[in-house]
């Protein structure tokens, strides 16, 4: 059905998107705002298990003088420490990586020094992780698919990814559940054994008092 | 040919429209007074929706800690929605107007706290959408509603899995408790009989002796 005429009038659709406040209606420049403070840094994390396409850009916010936009720094660890991204002085930036393993990936991100004012200032970031960061536009191109087929497939796309976040979580509630059944166990056998041990060094206690006693002849 | 070629322009715009939902994924901050994330409402009478929970909080005593805070504040700086004292909830309400809605967390306490929130907002185009724009079918509106209850589900999940690393924590802490006491109490109930046996042995000693009497 839209075949024909798009190529056509790709850059007029471009054109009326970024008149009309494209910002928050193309869903690459959705982001969550949050505020820097003037001193220390800002961090957020997510728990990511392994094999996961991690994608976000970050950016200064700052409406009060455009022509001199505050800069920050910003790094990304992953929960080995590793440094994944690292950049600084800058307004704004991007970063791509799939999870290598499970765990906390932390991005932080400060003010540089060399703004001596004591204001904070809004940084929006935009973080996808797994099916939210899939570039639908090249499975489009590739598979020849637009419009409602597209928006279908995408639709089933996120279908499988819960079904995915079911296994994992599924697996998750498997190992927390042996974590409780040992920790079950070991209070029971460490109960006994503090039994044990009281009467153990009870009785080594009298046993060597007695002993003590006799040597010095009081009983 | 000109007429078609606009009618398809303005029929991919209006899905593209549709089917772009601000969504972000569950992110984790920690909180020591105040924490603000702030979203863009693009249209009026969306529907916001998420949940929050306290991951990492002070699990050292007492499993009644007070809990944080949760206050939605409209552009216009009223409160639209609050939470009070709890360690993790479910929200959604519908926004009244569009604009920067502004989602606090206030920390009553000193010790720092991980929230991990997730926020979503999420339109269904309304029957005066589908008046305002003639290319767009009772298609898209059923589309995006199976979105929206796609949606639904996938925070159901990320609150579940919240959840469940707070639960995982508690878990460990409890594990190191038990081996870290247990091995403590026995090394403190050994030294205190050491002690007392010492303690005895002084009492019966010859300098004591001799000073009785």
């Amino acid at each position: 059905m839209f075949s024909g005429g798009l190529t056509a009038c790709f850059w007029p659709i471009i054109l009326v998107l970024c008149l009309t406040r494209n910002t928050y209606i193309l869903p690459v420049a959705e982001a969550i705002w949050l505020t820097i403070p003037s001193s220390g840094t800002k961090c957020v994390s997510e728990e990511i298990q392994s094999n996961v396409v991690v994608l976000a850009d970050y950016y200064v916010i700052d409406e009060n003088n455009p022509d001199q936009i505050p800069t920050i720094s910003a790094r990304v660890t992953s929960p080995f420490g590793n440094n994944l991204h690292h950049n600084e002085n800058a307004t704004h930036g991007q970063f791509a990586f799939t999870t290598s393993e499970s765990g906390n990936y932390i991005a932080c991100f400060w003010k540089d020094g060399s703004h001596k004012q004591d204001s904070e200032l809004t940084l929006g970031i935009d973080w996808k992780i797994g099916i939210a960061a899939k570039d639908w536009d090249s499975v489009a191109k590739k598979e020849k698919i637009e419009g409602v087929e597209l928006v279908l497939r995408r639709l089933q796309g996120t279908v499988e990814a819960i079904r995915g976040n079911l296994v994992y979580l599924k697996d998750r509630e498997a190992d927390m559940r042996e974590v409780s059944e040992i920790t079950n166990a070991r209070v029971a056998w460490f109960s006994i054994a503090s039994l044990g041990v009281c009467i153990v060094v009870s009785v080594l206690q009298i046993w060597y008092l007695k002993r003590y006693f006799v040597k010095k002849k009081l009983i | 040919m000109m007429e078609k070629i606009w009618g398809k322009t303005w029929a991919l715009m209006g899905l593209v429209l549709l089917n772009s939902v601000s969504n972000v994924s569950s992110l984790s901050v920690t909180v020591n007074d105040v924490e603000c994330v702030y979203e863009y409402v693009i249209y009026e009478g969306d529907t916001i929706s998420g949940n929050f929970v306290v991951v990492d909080h002070d699990i050292f005593w007492g499993s009644d800690h007070p809990g944080i805070d949760f206050i939605v504040t409209s552009p216009e700086g009223n409160t639209v929605h609050s939470l009070k004292g709890t360690s993790g909830d479910k929200f959604e309400f519908k926004a009244p107007r569009n604009g920067m809605f502004k989602f606090c967390f206030h920390n009553p306490y000193s010790t720092p706290e991980t929230v991990s929130f997730y926020i979503h907002i999420g339109h269904i185009p309304t029957e005066h959408d589908l008046a305002k724009d003639e290319h767009l079918n009772p298609i898209n509106v059923k589309i995006a509603e199976l979105r929206e209850a796609l949606e639904s589900v996938t925070a159901e999940q990320k609150y579940l899995k919240a959840r469940d690393t707070r639960h995982r924590h508690t878990n460990e802490s409890t594990r190191k408790r038990v081996i870290g006491y247990a091995v403590g109490e026995y090394i403190l109930l050994t030294l205190v009989s050491i002690l007392q046996v010492i303690y005895i042995r002084h009492l019966f000693s010859k300098s004591v002796a001799y000073n009785r009497v």
